[in-house]
């Protein structure tokens, strides 16, 4: 190694390893961050991405490997070590106390109002009061009120851990602003996003992780999108996900328009100030997508119908019966079942896969002295349907969120229901696992279920659904037929904007 | 994190990962049973060693004595850790249902029996309404029902109680009696009997399944359709049925019943839960080692008693060796 | 279901700041009001309410106002002292064992010393609860037997006592029984205070409810777990200690018998009634004290009533219950309607 090199090199790593117990998230990694350059840590989830960044900024201690910092070996201890050594993190949850206010917040880091100020304003919330309690605050603004305090350690490395999940596209403009700046200061970013689009626009270069492992450095310049899904997937697995398409023929011809096979209809219904008058039919056998900006209603629209909460007037009727659920237990007799878009809300993670899959058998009072033997049959062939992965089966919190995902929906697999509400089922999940939930969701379909679908990925739309709605300020503003639906159209639909189509 | 996405064959759902060359300290703390086992070995030969007269049947069913009403409680404590809840009052509700016991014995053992169960299931329910429905934090609710007993038997003793404070032959059979030539407890057979019912409550039925899901995960269980305050309602019910059944034990072995009867039991019924593995976060545990929990205990009781230390260094030595078991347990399943 | 709502609502400024204000300290106004009345409503009850009855209230009300402190600061950090009542009786039996008789600067020195090692054994107990990962609960009833066993070694029989000089300071006579208040106030002020502005201004106070509130959070914003834990089982040990001599200088006798899980119980129901939250991270020192002075008051107030110490016992019980009830309903529509 010649010095210069070494000199360029702000932050670099050395046969990175860490391991969970008998779980190997990091096998042995090296990265190296130029000063003055944007870098993307890519790889499919359970590669092991979040893993580094928790072992770059102190959180973890890594097993193995070794770690310099401008030419010089640091043993970080703490998050406190890497913000010393000029290394300040923004992680996927935002690092505030939500029972203090952000002025509390500032105390315990040894900051002042002002020295976040001007990175507020530079991100339009210099208006942003301070005395409010971190709770009541919506996590977009808390992640960029985040990063203004990461910044206001001025680090000479800034990682962004999936910071632009949660922001509007305005939001996320002004955070690549901030990203832009600290390259023209000569100092470096580390920015981890599934947004393959948004890295593309914004970094320089790339460290890919596949299997715990660095297997690719790339310049990103004239990288498209498929290449960089060939290196974290490796070739095989990349060319079955790339062609994932509706290969499937189109269900609609199961569905008619008589009135009998309306399974969900929703008449006028409101919530609060959050859903304004929403109607809307799904038959049997059909797909129905729903798609929304954040926050326009549609995570209330699934919990009034998964029974989690009353609405304020309006109608539900699930098979010509009314519903009225005082809790979720009555909507899934009825068989309007959810699968929540937040996996921690669905799993208990202590608990084995079998009992994770078998939990709504028993939720009945007249099941609860009946004995557990029975459910084998039904847990393993859903196991073997699923293709869910065995091989950490007694605790479900240690597989992979793809895994998991499969595991709340095998539940409602495992006992019946009519209609099947997922609420972002892909959210956060690896290429190929969403390929084998958009397949089952169509087996479902055709099998004469129904399935309502909210989807925050406009581009899977047409993948999954017949018929799709697009949601804005509590209200449907839009439906059509999910074939020709662009993203471009429902993009324009659900800013509120009326389209020239439609 | 699994290390490449899911191309491993299906197989059965309760197979364990093997690493391959698993280390002693991994295997041990794979199965923490094991080492609760030979702590518990350990324990008795160190006794042993202390009083040599102990290591014969006679000096087993010391311990054992000691052991049942801790194994009891703790049953009904290792219920509601599971669900997330703890019950303080457990040890007032048994000291309540004894004495009640012990004021119908003049008519007849059933009566007594029924009554005094029939106590213990009550305040248990109301402990269930107060945390499953009006939503008070566990430990308050069991505190404060720990002071609502504790005032009204005080006040009831010299009034609606202030008959018989003996227990019925027939109970005191059960909490001091043996057969075998004396060599095994009633209460042994009590405790195996209420064991098995608890065992089967827990591993084989959907109630028992509800349990470890609410204390696991609460909003899972709602979205899946459990209701929660059922399941708790029931889970302080039986705590408070189990409560009553060690008070019942407790009065018998003493003979006669007082309101200092099974308060001492509290911090022991506790501790067996979480020596045994019973994370009070819930939604981890097993009765299983809540039973060798209750026996390490018991023979910790033993041996302070051979010891022969006063009350004060007794209660230093008990309250350290509490604390350093939950510590070792907490270790091995850190390891993990 | 993760609503996540990227609008901040836009209300004017005043109303949102009053609703804040009454949001945030309702709680305290309340159950300082709620005192004001009951010793309103007691002067009413007895035939005679002066300086000697207040100086009672004041007087006997120290210890229980430190002890409810100390649960606090645990309790704000996340975790639960079921010991505090042990400890409570190891203090005084200590402090009776070493002050009887002494000169007032001696009983002064004494009294630091046996504070500073209340607060290095508590925090040794902070310690176990942190490094251990075995539940508070387990490990503070295990602390509760303990400091009973301690401080049965310490002072075998009931005997021993405080210093004159010593009394004076808590009970505003020499002989424990006065008609001024007003050093006992002072006891209870100074400390209260100093420990409210330590815990709602600086980094190392804030800490204790960032780790109460969120672990996670506070690790990832450089706070020390550990440390804070330890810190906030020490205080409390301190905490104790005054409540230890406060006891000690009413009594003007130790005695190493007294139930300490009795006197725990009351600290926790004074927390709760106090308006700290259980699982921590919320909560102020200005609210606990009234609370615990409402819960020491209540026995007179129900023995001025004609209703016995049993009663009293039950009624406090479901009194207990019900306001933890109405607080739990109040807290869940208000997480309804956000």
């Amino acid at each position: 190694m010649t010095l210069p090199t070494a000199h360029q090199s702000l932050l670099s790593t050395e046969g990175i390893a860490k391991s969970y117990g008998s779980i190997v998230a990091l096998r042995s990694v090296d990265i190296s961050v130029a000063s003055g350059e944007i870098h993307a840590l890519l790889g499919a989830n359970g590669a092991g991405k979040s893993t580094l960044v928790k072992i770059l900024s102190g959180v973890f201690d890594s097993d193995a490997g070794s770690m310099t910092i401008s030419g010089s070996a640091v043993n970080l201890k703490g998050p406190g070590d890497a913000t010393d050594a000029g290394i300040a993190t923004v992680f996927q949850d935002p690092a505030l106390i939500p029972d203090l206010s952000l002025d509390q917040n500032l105390t315990i880091s040894g900051l002042r109002h002002s020295d976040v100020a001007p990175w507020l304003e530079r991100m339009q919330l210099a208006e942003l009061d301070f005395g409010l309690l971190v709770r009541d605050i919506p996590l977009a603004t808390l992640r960029l009120v985040d990063l203004a305090r990461a910044l206001a350690h001025d680090p000479q490395l800034l990682m962004l851990d999936e910071i632009t999940a949660a922001l509007t596209p305005e939001q996320t403009d002004r955070v690549f602003d901030v990203m832009r700046e600290w390259k023209r200061m000569n100092r470096s970013v580390l920015f981890i996003s599934h947004r393959l689009g948004e890295v593309l626009k914004i970094c320089d270069v790339a460290t890919i992780l596949r299997n715990g492992r660095d297997v690719a450095h790339l310049d990103l310049t004239g990288v498209d999108e498929a290449e960089l899904v060939t290196s974290m997937l490796g070739a095989e697995l990349a060319r079955e996900s790339m062609s994932i398409s509706r290969d499937a023929a189109p269900v609609q011809g199961a569905v008619t328009d008589t009135d009998n096979d309306v399974v969900l209809r929703v008449t006028d219904l409101q919530y609060r100030d959050k859903i304004n008058g929403v109607s809307f039919e799904l038959r049997r056998g059909e797909i129905l997508g729903v798609t929304a900006l954040e926050g326009q209603g549609q995570s209330e629209l699934f919990s009034l119908l998964s029974g989690d909460h009353r609405p304020t007037s309006g109608e539900i009727e699930i098979s010509g019966e009314r519903l009225s659920a005082r809790s979720p237990y009555d909507a899934i007799r009825k068989g309007l079942v959810l699968v929540p878009g937040n996996r921690h809300e669905a799993l208990l993670p202590q608990r084995s896969i079998r009992e994770n899959l078998a939990t709504p058998l028993y939720n009945r009072i007249g099941r609860w002295f009946s004995l557990v033997g029975d459910e084998s049959e039904r847990v393993d062939s859903v196991v073997t349907r699923l293709d869910i992965d065995t091989r950490a089966a007694s605790q479900v919190g240690r597989l992979s969120g793809g895994n998991q995902q499969k595991v709340t929906l095998g539940r409602w697999l495992v006992s019946d229901f009519e209609v099947l509400l997922c609420f972002d089922p892909t959210r956060g999940i690896d290429i190929q696992t969403k390929a084998q939930i958009y397949e089952l969701l169509r087996e479902i379909a055709a099998e004469g279920a129904a399935v309502l679908m909210y989807s925050s990925e406009l581009r899977e739309i047409p993948l999954v659904c017949d018929r799709v709605l697009v949601m804005y300020g509590g209200s449907i503003v839009h439906e059509q037929d999910a074939g020709t639906a662009t993203e471009e159209v429902l993009l324009t639909a659900a800013h509120g904007l009326k389209s020239a189509q439609a | 994190m699994s290390e490449s996405p899911s191309t491993a064959p299906p197989v059965d759902a309760t197979d364990e990962p093997r690493p391959a060359k698993p280390s002693i300290a991994r295997q041990l703390s794979a199965r923490p049973q094991i080492v609760l086992i030979a702590v518990l070995v350990g324990l008795i030969v160190v006794t042993a060693i202390i009083e040599p007269n102990y290591l014969s049947l006679a000096g087993l069913r010391n311990s054992a004595f000691f052991a049942v009403p801790i194994g009891v409680l703790a049953a009904g404590q290792t219920i509601l850790m599971l669900t997330g809840g703890i019950d303080l009052s457990i040890a007032m509700i048994a000291t309540a249902s004894a004495y009640v016991a012990a004021n119908q014995s003049p008519n007849g053992a059933v009566i007594a029996i029924a009554v005094g169960l029939l106590v213990g299931l009550a305040a248990g329910t109301a402990n269930g309404i107060g945390v499953g429905v009006l939503r008070v934090n566990p430990l308050i609710m069991t505190i404060a029902m720990s002071g609502i007993l504790l005032g009204l038997f005080t006040g009831w003793a010299t009034t609606i109680f202030a008959g018989s404070t003996r227990m019925h032959d027939f109970i005191i059979t059960l909490g001091r009696g043996t057969f075998f030539d004396g060599n095994v407890p009633w209460s042994v057979v009590v405790w195996i009997g209420v064991s098995i019912l608890v065992l089967l409550l827990l591993r084989r039925t959907g109630y028992g399944r509800n349990l470890y899901a609410v204390g696991d995960n609460a909003i899972a269980a709602r979205l899946s359709g459990m209701r929660s305050w059922q399941v708790l309602v029931v889970a302080y019910g039986i705590s408070g049925l189990l409560g009553a059944v060690a008070g019942l034990l407790m009065g018998g072995r003493i003979g006669a019943v007082d309101l200092q009867l099974a308060g001492f039991l509290l911090l022991p019924s506790v501790a067996a839960a979480v020596i045994g593995g019973t994370s009070i976060f819930g939604g981890v545990g097993t009765y299983t080692g809540t039973i060798l929990g209750a026996l390490i205990l018991g023979v910790v009781q033993s041996m302070l008693t051979f010891l022969g230390a006063g009350q004060a260094v007794q209660q230093v030595l008990y309250g350290t060796i509490v604390v350093g078991l939950s510590w070792m347990y907490m270790r091995l399943a850190a390891a993990q | 279901m993760t609503a996540v709502n990227t609008t901040v609502e836009a209300k004017s400024a005043p109303t949102r700041s009053w609703r804040r204000w009454a949001q945030r300290h309702g709680w305290t106004v309340g159950i300082w009001m709620l005192l004001v009345f009951l010793v309103v409503w007691y002067s009413t009850l007895i035939p005679r309410f002066g300086g000697f009855q207040f100086s009672t209230i004041i007087n006997g009300g120290t210890a229980w106002i430190f002890l409810a402190a100390a649960q606090a600061v645990v309790v704000i950090a996340g975790g639960l002292d079921l010991g505090v009542g042990g400890l409570l009786v190891l203090t005084s039996a200590t402090a009776a064992q070493f002050m009887d008789g002494q000169p007032l600067a001696v009983a002064v020195v004494m009294a630091v010393v046996i504070l500073i090692g209340s607060a290095i054994l508590n925090g040794i107990v902070g310690w176990v609860v942190a490094v251990s990962k075995v539940p508070d609960i387990v490990v503070t009833l295990g602390s509760l037997y303990i400091y009973q066993g301690l401080a049965l070694m310490m002072l075998p029989k009931v005997g021993g006592g405080s210093s004159d000089g010593f009394r004076w300071l808590f009970t505003g006579s020499a002989t424990g029984i006065g008609t001024n208040p007003w050093p006992a106030v002072v006891m209870i002020t100074v400390p209260i205070a100093v420990a409210a502005w330590w815990m709602g201004r600086t980094p190392s106070g804030l800490s204790l409810y960032a780790v109460g509130s969120d672990e996670t959070a506070a690790f990832l914003s450089g706070v020390n777990a550990v440390r804070t834990k330890i810190v906030s089982y020490a205080v409390a040990g301190a905490f104790v200690a005054i409540a230890g001599f406060s006891t000690l200088a009413i009594a003007g006798v130790g005695n190493a018998t007294t139930e300490g899980g009795t006197l725990t119980l009351n600290s926790v129901a004074a927390v709760v009634l106090g308006g700290v939250v259980l699982t921590g991270g919320a909560g102020s020192l200005v609210a606990v004290v009234p609370a615990a002075l409402i819960l020491f008051f209540f026995n007179p107030i129900l023995s001025a009533l004609g209703v016995n110490p049993n009663q009293a016992q039950v009624i406090q019980g479901v009194l207990l219950v019900f306001v933890m009830a109405i607080a739990g309903l109040i807290e869940l529509r208000r997480r309804r309607r956000s």
